[in-house]
């Protein structure tokens, strides 16, 4: 009776202990810092998922804005059925110094891997997106580190230049917390 | 820095970031492509490079890597591209300032695709602005143009 009164007690507890778990915790607020990136529109203005029309948000045009010129990214994600994003994004290495044109990074324009789309997505949904390589682009935790330091379009986000808005932190700390939330299982709200 | 435009090779000592827009009016004399926004807003400004439509307001000197053809390397008075031929047929210009960058773009989006339908012709044109509002004609145009293209 004991015995049973011993597991049963421990059995209790188990879930109290998940929820506390200084990694879980310490996993899920690296992650909360983590979505107020990607749900800013320096991100979510290109990862729209499968309806592929990017959107013009915080550029002053108002909360809904689309892209201008009825643009679609379509089936290439480059625009190559109607108008290729590169026909205006031009691949230029160069500083980014005038408001309201098109910017230019260096590397090929384009929109994300449809999955990755961010656009109105929970922080729940874009969690268990992002630590699942099938929804991922097929990144693991290090891939996806090594992607975040080496991509132009990351490091453009951070710094959009001519007074574009750029999401809190730095490129730095998203790097430290998507390790931290690695490191910590890439744990979710509500697993 | 060496710039190939409408297959004339030219020595050129322009600052990197002259944009190429500048350099072909400036420099070079060349006036079909028009300065409209310079923020790729309009598409007054489109010229080819290796084929493909961009915005040359946009596209800084030291960054061009093809070879850049405006629309007076298009075609000729004596023999005019297939969409110039279209839009003398269908009399699309009004005011005709947009209109180099609207032939342009069609040229390089037909090579795309050969059979567009209405709206993918308006998807594909809808960067370049022409204030007379000459679209009905120009959507008009580029199916005349596709038609020859196909051989029909």
């Amino acid at each position: 009776m004991k015995y049973l009164s011993i597991c049963a007690g421990l059995m209790l507890a188990a879930p109290a202990i998940a929820q506390d778990d200084p990694n879980r915790v310490e996993g899920l607020a690296a992650w909360d810092r983590i979505f107020t990136v990607t749900a800013h529109p320096r991100c979510t203005n290109c990862h729209v998922g499968e309806e592929g029309q990017p959107m013009w948000q915080a550029l002053g045009y108002g909360p809904d804005a689309v892209h201008g010129m009825n643009v679609r990214a379509g089936e290439s994600q480059i625009g190559a059925e109607s108008i290729p994003c590169d026909a205006c994004h031009v691949t230029s290495a160069a500083a980014n110094t005038v408001p309201h044109a098109p910017p230019h990074i260096d590397d090929a324009w384009r929109l994300p891997p449809v999955e990755l789309a961010w656009l109105g997505k929970t922080s729940a949904e874009v969690c268990t997106q992002l630590r699942d390589p099938e929804t991922n682009d097929g990144h693991d935790i290090a891939s996806l580190v090594d992607h975040l330091q080496n991509s132009a379009f990351v490091n453009w986000g951070f710094a959009p230049g001519a007074g574009r808005s750029v999401p809190e932190g730095s490129l730095d700390a998203l790097v430290h917390d998507v390790t931290v939330w690695g490191a910590a299982g890439t744990p979710c709200e509500g697993d | 820095m060496e710039l190939t435009v409408n297959g004339t090779v030219h020595d050129m000592d322009v600052e990197d970031d002259m944009p190429l827009l500048w350099v072909l009016r400036d420099e070079l004399g060349i006036t079909g492509p028009k300065y409209g926004c310079g923020i790729a807003q309009c598409g007054a400004c489109t010229v080819h490079v290796d084929g493909l439509a961009v915005r040359s307001c946009q596209l800084r000197a030291a960054d061009v890597n093809g070879n850049v053809t405006t629309i007076e390397g298009l075609g000729t008075p004596e023999a005019l591209h297939v969409v110039q031929a279209a839009w003398v047929e269908h009399q699309v210009a009004q005011c005709g300032y947009c209109q180099s960058g609207q032939i342009m773009q069609a040229a390089s989006f037909l090579e795309l695709n050969p059979e567009p339908t209405d709206d993918q012709i308006d998807a594909a044109m809808s960067g370049n602005l022409c204030r007379c509002g000459t679209y009905p004609r120009i959507r008009a145009a580029v199916h005349s143009a596709a038609a020859r293209l196909r051989g029909a």
